[in-house]
């Protein structure tokens, strides 16, 4: 079980790592609404994958959970789970919750 | 064809040292008495075409003189190493092993009957042709190992033209086709073999020292390894005039080095495949990953950036796999190749490409530019695969000094983005604790 916030924080400080990582200037306000895949997202492709791979591993040593974010359930979701930053917060919990049932 | 010409030619070199094992030095002279010692023991014991004889040691005296006895009586044979123990019983079952030789440190040997007959008709094939015969086993990182029969005379044929006497380090082991390319290469011009118990960079670079080696063939892991351990600076490796390596791709940024350590020793590439041999080539020159095939007893062609070789010394064929020639005889090498005028460069095994949303990428390539980042050891880059992209770049890597994740993976990025297309660029990174290469030496690329 992952709580909610916990989730955010995790999501949060691993785009701010992904921008120290590819050397852009992260935007001035990120947030629960902060767009990651779409228009007006604030990642390409590319970063999104590194993104997820990023919540993944934290996950690991924080919480020491193994989880598989991008998996085919949630690639055939009709809205990206990984749309924003809550968005992808709250599918965290969900991944975690399935996990673990 | 046989090896008559090849046995006749040892005797010539008279009391020149042929090996040099644990220390322990044997002349031709003596490697020819014992030979016909292996052919008098063989012999009684029906050796002859058509037995398969299995000779488990490494390059000393006895096993050599075992292999060059088997060969004279025109026998098939299975060079196998005490490394591979725990597979041998299947070797032996596979290759239809009748006689297994074995030697153990000190050079003691036992003989076993085995309860194999040889059978197939591969084997019937060098008997028809009055040829001995040699069975490497493919190492095989994935599925079961492949028996790959050789023409033993074959072979040999590339080693008629005497050449400069020179004295090689045997790196590779006495199961790899490239160890028994050495072997035969060295005898065949009277030069000297040297052979290390430990393939440690100490042990290697104290081999060198003390038998004044010319000749090391080796893997560009073994050569990184071998450069970090700084054995360079504190021993006398004057002696030293050709550094060989093969097996697998070279970075750039450990041929740079190299080069700068041993400024006046030629670089060379070879390139060879079990099921090939040992393909003559040149260097463009020793800081360059170019190469130029000098076709001596093969052809090359370029498909799809994928090298094929027909080749006089290529192998009859697998003893436990389907043929992999196609009707003209030409063997897909699996090498992704980059050609610049009659140069090519390897770029990697093309089942080792990772691609990433289609974008393909050598693991090769980018090990390249991060072995230049501060504080890399050595690197491993293979694929994974992921949903969103297909596969992604991940990259293991053994640091020098321990460095927390956070902070190495922002010096990475900021390091590759000057030097690799974004794709390239690994985007699942771990730290190693363990070591990254097998017992031969070449790189382990995989999840």
């Amino acid at each position: 079980m992952i709580a909610r916030t916990d989730a955010y924080d995790i999501v949060l400080k691993s785009l701010t790592e992904v921008f120290a990582q590819i050397g852009t200037p992260a935007p001035d306000k990120v947030g629960e609404d902060t767009v990651l895949v779409g228009n007006d997202a604030v990642l390409d492709s590319l970063g999104v994958v590194q993104l997820i791979v990023e919540v993944e591993q934290r996950l690991e040593e924080t919480h020491g959970v193994s989880l598989t974010l991008a998996n085919d359930k949630a690639m055939s979701q009709r809205n990206s789970p990984f749309r924003t930053v809550g968005v992808f917060a709250e599918h965290v919990v969900a991944t975690a919750l399935e996990a673990a049932s | 064809m046989t090896a008559a010409w090849f046995l006749a030619r040892l005797p010539e070199w008279g009391d020149t040292t042929a090996l040099v094992s644990h220390g322990r030095r044997t002349s031709y002279a003596e490697l020819v008495g014992t030979t016909a010692a292996w052919k008098e023991r063989f012999a009684a014991r029906g050796v002859g075409p058509g037995r398969v004889v299995a000779i488990d040691g490494s390059f000393s005296e006895q096993a050599c003189s075992a292999f060059l006895a088997a060969m004279a009586l025109g026998a098939v044979l299975v060079p196998l190493t005490r490394l591979m123990r725990a597979q041998r019983e299947r070797f032996l079952r596979i290759a239809e092993v009748s006689l297994l030789v074995e030697l153990e440190e000190g050079d003691a040997f036992t003989l076993s009957e085995q309860p194999y007959t040889a059978a197939n008709a591969l084997y019937q094939k060098l008997t028809t042709r009055g040829a001995p015969g040699l069975v490497i086993f493919s190492s095989g990182s994935t599925g079961a190992p492949k028996a790959i029969v050789h023409d033993l005379a074959a072979v040999l044929e590339k080693f008629r033209q005497v050449r400069q006497k020179k004295t090689t380090l045997t790196f590779l082991l006495f199961d790899h086709i490239g160890g028994i390319d050495t072997m035969l290469n060295t005898f065949a011009s009277g030069g000297t073999i040297v052979t290390v118990a430990d393939r440690t960079p100490e042990a290697v670079a104290d081999a060198i020292q003390a038998e004044r080696v010319h000749t090391l063939p080796t893997s560009p892991t073994f050569l990184n390894w071998f450069l970090m351990s700084g054995v360079a600076q504190t021993r006398d490796l004057s002696s030293l005039k050709v550094i060989a390596y093969g097996t697998e791709p070279m970075p750039e940024s450990t041929l740079r080095r190299l080069h700068e350590i041993f400024p006046d020793v030629s670089l060379v590439q070879t390139y060879g495949m079990s099921e090939l041999g040992v393909l003559r080539s040149r260097s463009k020159s020793s800081d360059s990953l170019w190469i130029k095939f000098t076709g001596e007893g093969f052809q090359t062609k370029i498909v799809d950036g994928i090298l094929w070789v027909k080749a006089e010394t290529a192998m009859l064929g697998y003893l436990n796999a389907p043929d992999l020639f196609d009707a003209e005889g030409w063997l897909n090498t699996q090498d992704a190749v980059e050609v610049d005028g009659e140069y090519l460069r390897i770029l990697g095994r093309a089942s080792d490409l990772i691609n990433v949303g289609g974008q393909k990428v050598y693991p090769a390539e980018v090990e390249n530019a991060l072995l230049s980042l501060d504080n890399v050891r050595e690197v491993a880059v293979f694929g994974k695969t992921h949903p969103l992209m297909g596969q992604i770049v991940a990259a293991r890597f053994n640091l020098k000094t321990p460095e927390p994740l956070d902070l190495f993976k922002r010096r990475m990025n900021a390091h590759c983005r000057e030097r690799l297309a974004k794709y390239q660029i690994p985007v699942f990174v771990e730290l190693a604790t363990e070591e990254q290469y097998g017992t031969r030496f070449k790189k382990l690329r995989h999840d």
